[in-house]
């Protein structure tokens, strides 16, 4: 149910998805981080802001499970639409995980971002290549 | 906006799949999630230019309502069963998970296998006092644990202690098999081994 956004050949393809889908939970929590959302619109800050192309039969299952871990919390409210929505919000332990998520990830990125430095990062000065 | 006709033969349709495939769950938590997928679709649907392509797009993305019943419902058995230690409810699980990808189906023949062969040891456990020369044989008949037609041509490896070797391997093969496939649950989603407090009346 997943789509990467790019394609960059079907190995490069399965492992960008694979890593797309573990940070999956991660980026649900840190939508909810600062506002209330419902399930489109998580699913719209997914694919806008984090390029995350969640396929809605896959999103609606995981923040079901993500509520009976006691990590969300949900609420129906009337919109405007005519038909009211399931919004949800991070519980205090919802926050307490998103943070421990966002304080690895952190660590794991800057040291990979180091890792990977010389094949993507400064341009090649002194010609060392050659 | 069109006031855009918010029932449809395909909505509908659907949510009648998605209803009998979700038979299994609590009402409570049955509607709950028909209300919102519900929702969902008019929301889609609604905002789109070409209706009739928006709810085709919508449902397409739903999967199909046997499909994403699967998936809720394997969300939370997952979710229960990696902190469970009943072979039962794990090897249902994995038969849930299976249906969903290659992992769950790795997952299912370990458990299949793990379980199946502790049970086989066990049955040879009990079987044992009955017919004694049930063993664990080598020879031109096989290795494993049989019952040879021509003991003079082969081996017999545990003699007495058959019974508590057999009984301590099954023991340590279920306990193995099941904290592997505890571990293959916890690992599907990486990052994904959260306490949880609320293990509430939503899952199955």
């Amino acid at each position: 149910m997943y789509m990467a956004s790019n394609s960059n050949g079907d190995r490069g393809q399965n492992w960008e998805v694979q890593l797309r889908k573990g940070c999956l939970e991660m980026a649900i929590l840190a939508n909810l981080w600062q506002s209330r959302l419902y399930g489109l619109e998580i699913l719209r800050a997914l694919s806008g802001k984090s390029q995350l192309e969640v396929a809605e039969g896959t999103l609606y299952p995981i923040l079901s499970r993500l509520k009976a871990e006691g990590l969300l919390d949900s609420e129906w409210v009337e919109a405007e639409a005519g038909h009211p929505r399931k919004y949800y919000w991070l519980t205090p332990s919802g926050r307490r995980r998103a943070r421990e998520m966002a304080e690895a990830w952190n660590e794991f990125s800057e040291r990979l971002t180091v890792l990977v430095q010389p094949i993507v990062g400064t341009p090649r000065a002194g010609g060392k290549e050659r | 906006m069109t006031a855009a006709p918010v029932s449809d033969l395909r909505i509908e349709t659907y949510m009648n799949r998605l209803e009998s495939a979700l038979r299994g769950v609590s009402p409570e938590y049955r509607n709950d999630i028909l209300r919102e997928i519900r929702a969902h679709i008019t929301d889609s649907a609604e905002h789109g230019v070409d209706y009739a392509g928006a709810v085709d797009r919508v449902l397409r993305l739903l999967g199909t309502p046997e499909d994403l019943a699967a998936r809720y419902s394997t969300e939370c058995q997952l979710e229960r069963a990696s902190r469970s230690f009943s072979p039962w409810l794990i090897l249902s699980t994995c038969w849930q998970w299976a249906k969903l990808g290659i992992k769950g189906t790795l997952a299912f023949f370990v458990a299949v296998i793990g379980y199946g062969l502790a049970l086989a040891g066990t049955a040879s456990v009990f079987l044992k006092p009955f017919s004694p020369r049930l063993g664990f044989w080598s020879g031109p008949e096989g290795f494993g644990i049989i019952v040879p037609d021509h003991p003079t041509v082969m081996h017999e490896w545990l003699g007495n202690y058959f019974i508590p070797v057999i009984a301590a391997a099954v023991f340590m093969f279920a306990i193995g098999t099941t904290q592997l496939l505890r571990r293959m649950m916890r690992k599907r989603t990486p990052g994904l081994s959260i306490p949880s407090q609320i293990q509430n009346l939503v899952c199955l």
